[in-house]
């Protein structure tokens, strides 16, 4: 009983691992949409994203582009 | 002891990618134009650049003409093996498309549809685009994150130069 408890316990709290809840580089196609920039603008909308990943501390901001993780 | 066990080893197999060193994990897909289906395996003996892109992945559309060039200048011996994720290859198909009007030149290189991302998934890829070096024995050289420029493409000749 104790050790069925422990596994149901290990999966749940691997299932809010950032692996499982995190959009992964490759299934960004839809946030790469034109329609899902926060400006038509490009200058405001590059401002905005700025503000948004400040704000949202978000992985990868509204770019499909590169991992979001600043080192290229 | 063993519960502590259980759970290093549950989590550490989610986390696990792919490393330098690794066998490249095998994979058999259908060509964009779905005529016939490729597998990795079958590519053994030769060096293998293996490139995961998406039509909407900007970094792609960048480095696609230094791509055109690179296998151009390999007669023998290397295969540019892309793998496109997008969920409806027809995009890619128009990708690609622009891609030769732009170099003036056909793709010389293999390009597989993967809509269900399968691979991406396998190979642990951590940005768009990525590239994974194979040498002949199908083990892992070198991993690419990001797009390649000019200078890298060059970098990556003389890698592969070496492993032929």
């Amino acid at each position: 009983m104790k050790t069925t408890l422990f596994l149901t316990l290990i999966v749940l709290l691997n299932g809010c691992s950032d692996k499982l809840t995190r959009v992964m580089p490759y299934e960004k196609e839809h946030f790469a949409d034109p329609k899902m920039s926060l400006s038509p603008l490009a200058e405001r909308a590059e401002h905005e994203g700025h503000i948004f990943l400040i704000r949202e501390a978000s992985a990868g901001g509204d770019s499909a582009y590169q991992g979001g993780c600043g080192c290229r | 002891m063993k519960r502590i066990l259980l759970f290093f080893v549950l989590g550490v197999s989610l986390y696990a990618g792919v490393s330098i060193g690794d066998q490249a994990k095998d994979f058999n897909l259908k060509t964009l134009d779905a005529k016939k289906s490729l597998s990795l395996k079958s590519f053994k003996g030769e060096v293998v650049l293996l490139n995961l892109w998406a039509s909407w992945c900007k970094g792609c559309k960048k480095e696609m003409p230094e791509f055109v060039a690179l296998q151009n200048s390999y007669k023998k011996g290397f295969k540019l093996i892309t793998v496109n994720v997008d969920d409806d290859p027809k995009k890619a198909q128009k990708f690609l498309a622009s891609v030769e009007k732009k170099t003036g030149q056909k793709i010389p290189f293999i390009t597989l549809q993967n809509p269900s991302k399968s691979v991406a998934k396998d190979y642990q890829c951590a940005a768009m685009p990525s590239s994974y070096l194979i040498d002949k024995e199908g083990k892992i050289r070198n991993i690419i994150v990001g797009s390649l420029n000019e200078d890298e493409i060059e970098q990556l000749k003389t890698e592969i130069n070496q492993l032929k």
